[in-house]
This record gives C-alpha cells, sequence and structure tokens, in this order.
C-alpha cells in the first residue's frame, strides 16, 4: 500500500480501508508502509484521529507504530506526549516500547528523560544492550563520563554485553579530557578487550589511538604495524607476550580436556573406562611425545593415494628431525586391507609408537589427551578443527585457552600444486609464537585489529597492530 | 533520585507546552472535564468544524478523555505489583504489541515463564503456549461442528424412523477392546518381549520425558491393536519418577490396567544377555533380518539437543550386542536425523515381525526423510539425487563434491575433472 501524501479526512480513510483487501489489518498495513517511506507524521496522525473517533481508542500496537516513525523523525514532542498517554493507559509497556522511547529520547535535548525512562525498566526487567547504548551513547555526548561509565559498569555486572559502537564512543568521546580517574575507566574497557579475545576493527582502533594521542601531557605515540613471526615489534622492539600458557593454565587445561572432553556425562559415548585406562598406561610409559598424529585423519590428505601411503609420508616427513612421534588410530588399520597394507603397517610402527583404539572410540579426545600430557613443547598434526570437542568444554574461559593452545600447537597438512606435502602450521599461518590479545607493559600498549573488509573467521587472528608507547 | 526524577519529568512537561501549542489546539487541551464523554465530543466536532480543517493531535485528546475515568478507577489498587501479577502484566503488553500470546495463562505456567533462564527461552516457551492454545480451540470448535452434524443426521434419521435389521453383529468398541485385550494377555504369556529402557530421565527436560511417554503411549497401542504383539517391558521404571507421573497423567485409571510388565529392575537382571539386542541409531552394526529369539531394546528417550551416542554408551557399559536399522541400505535418504520416533520404531518391528519385509517395515519411516526406496545401486542414485540438487538449487559442483566426499569417504566418490 502506498501511504498518501498529506492528512486525510475520516470519510476518504474510510474509503481507503474499504478498498483494501483485508480490512481487518488495514491500519496495521498502511502504518507500517508509513514507516518503510518515512511519511510525514501528519498523515499519521490524521489516520490516528479518524481511529480515536471510530473507536474511541487507539491499540497499544498502533501506537507503538506511530511511536517508531516519530522516532524515526526525532519528534521529540510527540514521542513526549505519546509516552503521556502510554503510561496513564497502561501499567507498563514493553520492552520494544521502551527501547523506541529510550532511543527517540536519547538523541534530543531531552536525553535525561531517557535515563529516567531506562531506570523504569529496570523495576520491570533486564534492559535490553541497546537501551544502555543510547543511554551511554547521550550521557558520554554531553561529556556527562561519569555516569556514561556508571551506566556501563552497571550493565556489565548484569551480564549484558555492551557493543563494540559503545565501546569506541567512550574513546571518541574522551578525546582530550583529562582525569586519571577517566583514564582508569578506558584502561578497563582496552582490558576488556584482552580478556574477551575482542580484536577492535580500524575504525574503532583509529578512536582508541586518537584518545591515546588526545591525552593531554601523555605524549602517547601510535603507530600501524605487522608484527614479525618472532613477535618482536618493529616500532618500539617490543617482544609481546608469549603465546605458551602458564604452568596453572596449561594443568587447568588439561583437567578439563579430562573431565569435559574424555569424560563427560558418560565415559562410555566417547571411549570405555578400561581402553582410556590402557592408552594412560600406554602414554605414561612412553612419554614425552615430540609430536601425535591423527592418523586417520592424515591418511585422508590425498585422495588417490593410498591411506596408509598417506600416514606413511606424513610420519616419515615428520620422523625426520628424531622427534619422537605417537600415531592414534583404530584397530581396522591393522586387518590388512585395500588401503591398509601390513607391510607398511610394519615399516611405520619401527618409526613412531602406535595406539590403536577400538573402532566405534572417538580418537581426538586421546590426541589431545597426548598431547597435552606430553608438555608444552608437544604439537599435533590433524587438519579437523576439533569444535565439537572444544563446544564440550563447559565454559567460556576454558574455551579461549583451548584456542590459544591449539593456535599454538597444531600443525596441518596441506597439498601443495606439485603434489608434494608439506607441513604446515595451522591455518595458514605459523604458529604464533606470541600471544594476539590486547596487551600493556605499562609504557605501551599493542592491540591486534581487523579490517573490516577482511572476512575474519574465529580461528583467525588479525595480523594487523596498533603499536602505542609513550615517548 | 525519586525526587530528582519527579522534578526533571515537570520541567520536561513544560518545556513540551509551548510546542504543542503550535499544533493549534489553544484552548481546549487541558482542562479537559471528566464527565464530558466521547459522543459529545464527536458531535461538538462535527457541529463546529469545517470539514477541509482537521485537528490532527484530536486521538490525543480522546486518548486522555477516556483514561482520566480509569485512572479515578485504577487508584485504590495497590501500587507494588507481586512478582507474578508482574509476569501477567508484562504478557498482556507482549499481547498488546501484537505477539504470539496465549489468552488464558495458568499460575503454574506463569511460574514456568517466570523460570525461563533467558529471553529467548521465555519468548520460545509463551510462542509453545500459544500454538497449544491455538490447536485445543481449533480441536473445540471441530468437535462442537461434529456434534451438530451429528445431531442433523439424527434427526433425519429419526425422520425415517425405520431401523434396519442388519445381519452382522454389531461390534462396539468395548468388545474390541476385550478381544485386544485377550491377545495382549496372550502375548504377555508366549509373545515375543520387546523392552523399553527407561533410563534416561537424567538426560531429558520436562517437556522431551513427556514426548517420550506420548511416544510409547502410541506404541502400546499400536501393539495391544497388532495380530500378535509384543510383551512390552518397562525396564528401569522407578516409581514416582517423571515418566511414572507422565504415564498416569496420559493413562489415567488405565495405567494400572496396562497388560505389559513394569520394572524397576534391569533387563540383563530379567533376560540372559546374550539374547539382549540394543537398537540404537548409532550403532555401527546394521541389522539385517528380524530375529523371533532375540529381545530388542528400545531407549525410551527424546533427544532434541542431540546427545550423540547416549544409548550406545549405555549398551556399551552392559557390554550387550548393538544394531541399527538399515535405513541406508534401504533408502535413498534425504534430510533429517536417522533416529525415529518410538512408535515409529513399534510399527516398523511389528511389522518386520509379521512380514520380514523391509520395505513394508521401513514405509513407516517418515516419508520426507527419504527419497524412494533403493532399487538400483546406492551409489548411481546418489549420483541422481546429486544431480537433481545441483540443478534445483544451483549449488556449486565443488560443494557437491566435497558433501559427497564426506558422507562416502572411499567407495563411491565421484569422478573428479
Amino acid at each position: 500500500v502506498q501511504p498518501p501524501e498529506k492528512p486525510l479526512q475520516a470519510e476518504e480513510w474510510n474509503k481507503l480501508r474499504d478498498d483494501f483487501q483485508l480490512p481487518e489489518v488495514f491500519e496495521e498495513v498502511m502504518l507500517n508502509s508509513m514507516i518503510r517511506c518515512n511519511s510525514p507524521i501528519d498523515v499519521a496522525k490524521s489516520l490516528l484521529t479518524h481511529l480515536a473517533k471510530r473507536d474511541g481508542d487507539i491499540a497499544y500496537s498502533v501506537l507503538i507504530k506511530y511511536l517508531t516513525l516519530c522516532v524515526h523523525q526525532g519528534q521529540v514532542s510527540e514521542i513526549l506526549d505519546v509516552y503521556d498517554i502510554m503510561k496513564v493507559r497502561f501499567k507498563i509497556l514493553e520492552s520494544g516500547a521502551y527501547s523506541l522511547l529510550i532511543k527517540g529520547l536519547s538523541n534530543s535535548d531531552q536525553w535525561r528523560m531517557a535515563l529516567n525512562i531506562l531506570e523504569e525498566v529496570k523495576k520491570i526487567m533486564i534492559p535490553s544492550r541497546t537501551c544502555y547504548e543510547s543511554c551511554i551513547k547521550a550521557a558520554s555526548r554531553h561529556q556527562e563520563m561519569k555516569l556514561a561509565f556508571e551506566l556501563y559498569n552497571e550493565m556489565l555486572a548484569k551480564d549484558v554485553v555492551p557493543t563494540l559502537d559503545v565501546l569506541q564512543s567512550f574513546f571518541n568521546f574522551s578525546r582530550g579530557m583529562e582525569g586519571a580517574e577517566l583514564q582508569k575507566e578506558l584502561f578497563g574497557i582496552l582490558f576488556y578487550l584482552r580478556e574477551n579475545q575482542i580484536y577492535p576493527h580500524k575504525t574503532f582502533m583509529r578512536s582508541i589511538k586518537l584518545w591515546f594521542e588526545s591525552i593531554p601531557g601523555g605524549n602517547w605515540r601510535g603507530h600501524l604495524t605487522n608484527i614479525k613471526d618472532s613477535g618482536q615489534c618493529p616500532v618500539c622492539k617490543h617482544q609481546l607476550e608469549d603465546s605458551n600458557l602458564t604452568e596453572e593454565e596449561y594443568s587447568n587445561l588439561s583437567e578439563r580436556i579430562i573431565r569435559d572432553v574424555i569424560h563427560g556425562t558418560d565415559t562410555f559415548r566417547k571411549t570405555s573406562p578400561k581402553e582410556f585406562e590402557a592408552f594412560q598406561t600406554f602414554v605414561e610409559n612412553r612419554l614425552p611425545f615430540d609430536i601425535v598424529i591423527d592418523g586417520l585423519n592424515i591418511s585422508h590428505i590425498k585422495s588417490r593415494k593410498m591411506q596408509c601411503e598417506n600416514l606413511f609420508d606424513a610420519v616419515s616427513c615428520l620422523a625426520k628431525e628424531n622427534a619422537r612421534l605417537l600415531v592414534l588410530g583404530r584397530k581396522h588399520m591393522l586387518v590388512n586391507s585395500s588401503n591398509w597394507k601390513r607391510e607398511i603397517m610394519k615399516e611405520m610402527q619401527n618409526k613412531a609408537d602406535f595406539f590403536f583404539a577400538e573402532n566405534i572410540s572417538e580418537d581426538d579426545a586421546f590426541l589431545l589427551y597426548a598431547t597435552l600430557r606430553s608438555g608444552k613443547h608437544c604439537r599435533f598434526v590433524t587438519r579437523d578443527f576439533l569444535r565439537d570437542h572444544k563446544a564440550c568444554l563447559s565454559d567460556s574461559l576454558t574455551r579461549h585457552l583451548f584456542c590459544k593452545w591449539q593456535r599454538g600447537h597444531q600443525i596441518a597438512f596441506s597439498t601443495s600444486a606439485k603434489g608434494e606435502t608439506f607441513p604446515l602450521f595451522f591455518p595458514q599461518q605459523p604458529a604464533f609464537r606470541y600471544d594476539c590479545v590486547v596487551q600493556t607493559t605499562g609504557d605501551t600498549w599493542h592491540i591486534p585489529y581487523k579490517d573490516v573488509f577482511e572476512e575474519k573467521y574465529s580461528y583467525q587472528v588479525p595480523r594487523k597492530w596498533l603499536c602505542i608507547q609513550q615517548k | 533520585m525519586q525526587c530528582a526524577n519527579m522534578l526533571l519529568r515537570k520541567i520536561v512537561r513544560n518545556s513540551a507546552l509551548p510546542f504543542a501549542a503550535q499544533h493549534g489546539m489553544k484552548k481546549d487541551l487541558f482542562p479537559l472535564s471528566r464527565t464530558l464523554s466521547l459522543s459529545l465530543y464527536l458531535k461538538q466536532d462535527k457541529s463546529c468544524e469545517p470539514a477541509e480543517k482537521l485537528d490532527l493531535d484530536e486521538w490525543k485528546k480522546v486518548m486522555k478523555s477516556g483514561l482520566q475515568e480509569e485512572v479515578s478507577e485504577t487508584v485504590s489498587e495497590p501500587k507494588e505489583l507481586s512478582s507474578l501479577a508482574a509476569a501477567r502484566e508484562t504478557l498482556e503488553m507482549w499481547r498488546l504489541a501484537g505477539k504470539a500470546v496465549p489468552e488464558h495463562i495458568s499460575e503454574e505456567q506463569l511460574k514456568t515463564f517466570m523460570e525461563c533462564p533467558s529471553k529467548s527461552a521465555k519468548k520460545k516457551y509463551i510462542k509453545y503456549l500459544h500454538l497449544k492454545e491455538l490447536h485445543k480451540k481449533n480441536d473445540k470448535r471441530k468437535m462442537a461442528e461434529k456434534r451438530e452434524r451429528r445431531l442433523e443426521a439424527r434427526d433425519e434419521t429419526s425422520n425415517t424412523e425405520e431401523t434396519k435389521k442388519s445381519p452382522f453383529i454389531c461390534l462396539w468398541s468395548s468388545t474390541m477392546d476385550k478381544a485386544y485385550n485377550w491377545r495382549a494377555a496372550q502375548s504377555m504369556i508366549f509373545g515375543q518381549p520387546l523392552v523399553f529402557d527407561m533410563s534416561y530421565e537424567k538426560e531429558m527436560s520436562l517437556r522431551e520425558v513427556t514426548n517420550t511417554v506420548k511416544q510409547i503411549v502410541m506404541s502400546e497401542s499400536c501393539n495391544r491393536r497388532s495380530v500378535d504383539p509384543f510383551h512390552i517391558h518397562f525396564c528401569n521404571f522407578k516409581d514416582d519418577s517423571l515418566y511414572h507421573r507422565e504415564f498416569v497423567k496420559q493413562y489415567k485409571e488405565a495405567w494400572s490396567k496396562l497388560l505389559i510388565t513394569v520394572t524397576d529392575q534391569c533387563y540383563t537382571e530379567i533376560f540372559p544377555k546374550d539374547k539382549l539386542i540394543y537398537l540404537t541409531a548409532d550403532s555401527p552394526k546394521v541389522m539385517k533380518t528380524f530375529d523371533h529369539d532375540k529381545i530388542y531394546i528400545v531407549g525410551s528417550v527424546v533427544d532434541r539437543s542431540i546427545k550423540r551416542g547416549i544409548s550406545l554408551a549405555r549398551a556399551k557399559r552392559l557390554g550387550l550386542e548393538t544394531a541399527a536399522l538399515p535405513l541406508e541400505k534401504y533408502l535413498l535418504w534425504n534430510t533429517g536425523a536417522k533416529n525415529l520416533t518410538l512408535d515409529q520404531m513399534m510399527h516398523i518391528l511389528l511389522t518386520l515381525k509379521d512380514t520380514a519385509d523391509w520395505k513394508k517395515a521401513l514405509e513407516f519411516v517418515p516419508k520426507r526423510k527419504y527419497c524412494g526406496f533403493v532399487n538400483k545401486p546406492v551409489n548411481e542414485l546418489k549420483k541422481t539425487l546429486d544431480m537433481i540438487h545441483t540443478l534445483k538449487l544451483g549449488k556449486g559442483q565443488e560443494e557437491v563434491e566435497k558433501r559427497f566426499a564426506k558422507n562416502h569417504p572411499k567407495k563411491y566418490r565421484l569422478k573428479q575433472k
């Protein structure tokens, strides 16, 4: 439906409605299309007047649609009027109306009214993150940074995840402002990025840079750079944090892997207690390994080759450097078949230790256990992303640890054009010696960021960095 | 804070005043007399205003005039709402905003609603209640229509008044029930046992348990109606468990009269281990024929949250033989999980027992899950299917190949270019 351009009389509305296929939903459809076309509110008003005259009342859903139109056009006095009407009419409103009101008012000079409404919302439910976003932005736009941070901390305390936009607005609006307290709060946001492994995008990064450089008397200078594989920053020559887990993190992670991934709710789901025990004694007697190989995964690298040949290539390639190898497989590999030749298997068993699990057991869990048990230097080979095992971990902190460890320890084979296989580190980037998170030493900050246009998968980490140092 | 808010609100209100004045509602915006009724308003408007001029803010007057009366009514209500009442109020607002909310909500449902851990869980639950209510309403309407039709029909027959004498005995449902029960009783002595393993309560949510019980009730009824019923065993069945409660809810008094064996013992205690076969979709072994000497076990579990391998784990723990239905062998699988509902399992097993015909038995697999029965070698059919997919969905050849390679690691690989 095309909304009319000018306010209509009651008769004209009636006529339009009669011409419409489904007269019951005429008002809703009409208002929706008004919102879509951004019609002048006078037109909507004339429809409301017509409705009020006809029914003596206007439905809540219609009021909300009108409110949406007003918010889109920033009609503050209308928003206030609608709010007045709603407030007396209904004991409470629902979240949609509240966020519209807050959004509409926070962009105007009535922004404190939006804060009042937020207070009201809190009495009934936990406000949505967009509600907080509007209020925080309004407060910081009016240089009320203290208020803005109060709201921010409140939303964190309620487990409402802030949008990157909110975080960025803090940096934008604090530019050039003084105050140790403020500085501490903004550093707090940077630590929030660190703890949650969030990478700012390019414009956000720029806001951070500009804020640092604008701190009065701070003498901060920011440079964009790429960090070398060695982990040294080319600008300030500072060595980035090591990607290795701490002892505590490491033992924590191995404990969790055994508890959540291998045992889970029922040890029998992935293995059996007897088999796991056998595997444990097997591993303990031969520790430590340098590389643990997922035999079945590697054997599928090249489809034209026999599976045991693939595995043989990988094992002999890795065995060159006198590394202690462990290959995990399943019992069916021992049965002589077209894909698994007994002689080749025998030959391989001279070069590496083999453990064959039951055919219905999951060997990935064993892979993780053997690698973690061998120590920090040990790496593992598989093309698998191990997402299903990651998902078994119960909390996000351990999942982050797992990702970090995986980045530093997983080797993936890839086939080159010539048909030779080279060991490549996962995933198409070298195993990181340094940790890819926001980090500081006090007088320097290193912040990884991503280009907005660059596609980023969860397993990829940004290669671009912002280096900020104090002169 | 409260005080400041009030003050602020007042200021804001006042600052909106001049704005309102601009919109041409000078004198009659604020002092609205409470006794003025709506109809009076309309009359006045029509009489004094020329047709062309339109008062755009008139709807506000109407809204406010209507509510002033309401305000005076609601003054006596207590200000602080109890949490239950508040939840009810919230739902009412959802409903006004046009969301799917049921008309009637019991206290118990409201409590469940409040206990939902997240906003989306709340929405889901309310939508579920809404749909349930719609179905119930529709059923009621249909029943009423049916009754009317029946009454009409009876009127007509009474008009003809002649009662026909039939040479056949009319078999009423109670008679049928007796016959069925006789058969079921026989099966309890001579029938082949079929075990439902009732040990998954902890793995399921309340709704999943309800669904499980419903499926078992359906299975039991189709077993009772079959020519040669199984002797159904509920093993690992604990009294006062969720299962028990749901069964009593479903069967009411009939629960104690069911011709099945219910026990808290495990099947391994009742039957010899080498006779037991645990049916699970995760089993690496595929069932070839239906064995009349074995005792098949079906896990009474509805698994909406994809807990892979829980029944296989149970069988492994007890060292039992397992088997999966040969779905891949006989059906060209399309979409959906390979696990079937309990009543479908029962239909399939009953048909196998009677006819040993896989094709007939697997008719009970939902049609949406497969494309057809296999009569050519599987790999050829797969190829055609993939071709159809490529043409239909415009999917890249590459992706088809990838999917294919995943499903069929070695045996049936498409030729690479």
